[in-house]
């Protein structure tokens, strides 16, 4: 798909299904990839700490959050330097991402 | 889509507790966000969200600020009665072996090394000797070439058994390695 159709695809995706998403936010509607959201793929983001966040770039949408141990601190596992990311985590959407 | 935007006027009434209520009910103008939960690889759960285009996660914590994980990622735990004296935080040869073994074939990326006590001597004292028993361990991965994450000393603090049994308190006095993938 070439940017320009993507770019075109964007509107159709949100009159067809995003502007109208329900109080149930657990489920990816999209046209490209419905889904439940427990099945997304994630990576690995090192923030400028050192310290690991879960990254997930699921075609339409991005999610990040913290990587914490059974304590609730978080885990800083020198996986990669800091700012960069690491991963499949781009890999749970057949939908193809320019950016 | 003019049912979408009818749902973002939803007005909710809510009721903070029976004093409140009495006096009257407080208008919150709000929209339902109700989430999914997304286990991340260690186990742990996250709420997560959808909105379209937009997505939000958070970490899913107890009020506590306890991580909810539906598998504890504690890949080894030092039974501190085989390995130290009592009072002591030195390692004898063949628990330093046993340990450089483990982290020799375990090979995670990096490890958090935390060590607890039973609810025996003071707070204070076991927050040191808990502490001092992790670096000892941690010294012993790092010899290996282990990389560690973190070394933390919880004295008594976070028992895993009742303080009240011998068996409790035997099972207490723990150094948990948390293994880093």
């Amino acid at each position: 798909m070439t940017k320009l159709k993507l770019i075109a695809a964007i509107p159709v995706a949100c009159l067809l299904s995003a502007c109208a998403v329900g109080p149930d936010k657990s489920r990816d509607t999209g046209l490209f990839d419905r889904k439940s959201l427990s099945q997304l793929q994630a990576g690995i983001w090192v923030d400028p700490n050192g310290c690991d966040h879960w990254i997930i770039d699921d075609g339409l949408e991005g999610y990040l959050s913290q990587r914490l141990d059974k304590y609730g601190k978080p885990v800083c596992s020198g996986s990669a330097p800091p700012t960069v990311a690491t991963g499949d985590f781009k890999g749970g959407s057949p939908l193809f991402d320019p950016v | 889509m003019v049912g979408g935007l009818a749902a973002a006027a939803l007005a909710l009434l809510v009721f903070t507790d029976a004093g409140l209520a009495q006096q009257g009910q407080r208008i919150v103008k709000g929209e339902v966000y109700q989430p999914g939960i997304w286990v991340d690889p260690d186990g742990c759960e996250h709420w997560v969200m959808d909105d379209g285009a937009e997505g939000y996660m958070t970490p899913h914590v107890t009020r506590q600020g306890i991580p909810v994980c539906r598998t504890a990622n504690l890949c080894g735990t030092v039974n501190t009665d085989q390995y130290f004296a009592t009072d002591s935080a030195r390692l004898g040869h063949s628990a330093r072996q046993n340990l450089a073994n483990f982290f020799a074939s375990t090979g995670a990326v990096s490890y958090t090394i935390v060590g607890h006590t039973d609810s025996r001597a003071s707070d204070e004292y076991n927050m040191d000797l808990s502490l001092r028993r992790a670096n000892a361990v941690a010294s012993v991965a790092r010899s290996t070439g282990a990389r560690i994450a973190d070394v933390r000393g919880m004295g008594e603090r976070a028992p895993k058994a009742s303080n009240n049994t011998a068996a409790g308190m035997a099972a207490n006095r723990r150094v948990e390695i948390l293994c880093w993938r």
